[in-house]
């Protein structure tokens, strides 16, 4: 899996990052479906009671989190092309980029959970605000996770010794997992009816 | 030069000869009876859980007292047979850590990752596994006791069992974070991040301290099947992925030697003597 | 630099799929009933998204025929567990 540096439009076919991670990546997102069809399934036989609480979601919020963390896998997959071309510094600039705008993403998802506990919508409220926490909370975990894996990217581009270009690949497979995983997370609690 | 490990071949003979001339001369024989011990565990554990004791799946949080002294009830010999046969295996799980350290003791990372892992694992067997078995042993030898204690040993078992994977959890990144940092291939990276994963399902068992009924209910569909299938995959691939580290070992200090195809051949006839 | 540039019209394509949504909440306003039209069009969409993020931001347009292959077999796949746990579940209430 080594990559040419060569033009892209001249580039052999790679797998981009360890095959490894796409492992995890279709692994986990198999175990994600599960958890999303579970859901789905007992939406559609309480459908009123998921609506109604449904409603108390501010869908803006919701689209603009949906926005910055596609941003954020924008400035990733930007980060790798730039360490591909041997700039690393623009490469430094966009981990932080990426890294900044997850900060705001989560800085905003606590603020939508405070609000919702202080008008008594709780984990365990209802049936669809268990489904909300506990989605949104894994997420919140992968996404932490994605801040070690941005400081691993950080520590290879850092040093000419490091700079491993397929780690860097790696890294963004799997932010790219986690920004995915959010759009289908936002579709189905935030916007479903 | 770090030295290889010829593999030694047994001479012709009936089965029980070829084991016996392993047992004495194979250099990987502790390694073997290690694995053999997993294996052995592993094939007790399901059939005690899921048919003898029937304790697995879990019954239902929400169940009120009379249902749950039935439980008991159903399965009162089997509890007590069951978790007989546990009490006496368990110190199989030891056995078990220690061929997981022993592969992070190979790894090029530091033994605190294998000495870590050693002690959380040996420690989370008592709440992870020893007390379900005692306190629902306790249950089962007096169904005359009152209907209230029986209530709350039921609630003590399946909440200990489930709630407390915080040690697994914890165990599964270690192993994680030495899979990933070796430099030696012991296991292959794939395996790093399943580890990851099945992690993560642990996380998810954890909201059924709340929850009585649902999908997040210590018996739910999430915090219970999902997480037995994604742990039952888990168990499956570490068993064959420590086989295949045996098969490999070279008792150096350097990269794990793939399996070579000759010694496919070899590992054939050292699997039927074993 | 050109690659950037086809970076972000992805991303323009993606945040104007993320704001059909807001039309389609838009459209649906007030009204608190549940629809199978709104559910699947919005699970659709949202494959559609994954898709794209997984063929031009994690590189698939460019990897072995092979990972396509699988990338796309999981976009049905996903769609198959979750439009069919939707469908399901509404048959049997």
């Amino acid at each position: 899996m080594t990559t040419n540096l060569a033009e892209p439009n001249k580039r052999a076919r790679f797998v981009p990052g360890q095959p490894d991670m796409w492992v995890f990546v279709l692994f986990e997102t198999l175990v994600f479906a599960a958890y999303f069809s579970f859901y789905l399934f007992y939406r559609a036989r309480s459908p009123e009671l998921f609506l109604h609480s449904q409603a108390q979601l501010d869908l803006r919020i919701g689209v603009f989190n949906t926005l910055i963390l596609l941003l954020s896998s924008w400035s990733v997959a930007r980060c790798v092309q730039s360490s591909r071309a041997g700039a690393y510094q623009a490469a430094l600039r966009d981990v932080f980029i990426t890294a900044s705008f997850a900060a705001v993403f989560l800085f905003l998802k606590v603020f939508e959970w405070v609000r919702l506990v202080r008008t008594g919508n709780g984990l365990d409220s209802t049936e669809f605000f268990s489904y909300y926490f506990f989605l949104t909370g894994i997420h919140f975990i992968h996404l932490l996770i994605g801040f070690i894996v941005l400081g691993a990217v950080v520590y290879q581009l850092r040093s000419p010794a490091r700079r491993s270009q397929e780690l860097v690949e790696t890294c963004a497979t799997y932010w790219h997992t986690v920004d995915f995983l959010w759009v289908l997370i936002f579709a189905l609690l935030y916007v479903v009816r | 030069m770090t030295p290889t490990a010829s593999p030694a071949t047994p001479p012709p003979g009936p089965l029980h000869h070829r084991i016996a001339w392993h047992l004495r001369h194979n250099p990987k024989r502790e390694l073997w009876l290690a694995w053999w011990t997993l294996v052995v565990f592993y094939n007790l554990f399901f059939p005690v859980f899921f048919l003898i004791t029937r304790v697995q799946p879990p019954p239902q949080p929400a169940a009120d007292l009379a249902t749950q002294v039935q439980w008991f009830h159903d399965r009162h010999l089997g509890l007590l047979a069951g978790f007989a046969i546990i009490f006496l295996v368990a110190g199989m799980v030891p056995v078990n850590n220690a061929l997981i350290a022993y592969s992070m003791r190979r790894m090029s990372v530091s033994p605190v990752f294998a000495y870590s892992y050693l002690i959380m694992y040996s420690l989370s067997a008592i709440p992870g596994l020893l007390l379900l078995c005692i306190a629902l042993t306790v249950g089962a030898l007096r169904p005359e006791r009152e209907p209230r204690l029986i209530g709350w040993i039921y609630d003590f078992a399946f909440l200990s069992y489930t709630g407390t994977m915080g040690v697994f959890l914890i165990g599964s990144l270690v192993w994680m974070l030495a899979i990933l940092l070796d430099k030696n291939r012991v296991f292959p990276k794939w395996f790093g991040y399943l580890n990851l994963c099945n992690g993560l399902t642990e996380v998810v068992v954890s909201p059924c301290w709340i929850f009585r009924r649902g999908v997040l209910a210590w018996n739910g569909q999430i915090a219970w099947w999902l997480d037995v299938v994604v742990f039952g995959i888990y168990t499956v691939v570490f068993i064959v992925l420590l086989r295949r580290m045996i098969q490999r070992e070279d008792f150096g200090t350097g990269p794990l030697p793939d399996l070579a195809p000759e010694q496919k051949g070899k590992r054939s006839e050292i699997e039927a003597a074993a | 630099m050109k690659f950037n540039k086809r970076l972000l019209v992805v991303w323009l394509i993606l945040a104007s799929l993320t704001l059909t949504y807001l039309w389609i909440d838009q459209s649906a306003n007030g009204s608190l009933r549940s629809s199978e039209i709104v559910t699947s069009s919005v699970i659709v969409i949202a494959l559609i998204k994954v898709r794209i993020i997984f063929r031009e931001f994690m590189e698939v347009r460019q990897a072995p025929v092979l990972l396509c292959r699988l990338t796309d077999a999981w976009v049905v796949l996903i769609a198959v567990a979750l439009l069919g746990s939707y469908f399901i579940g509404t048959a049997i209430r």
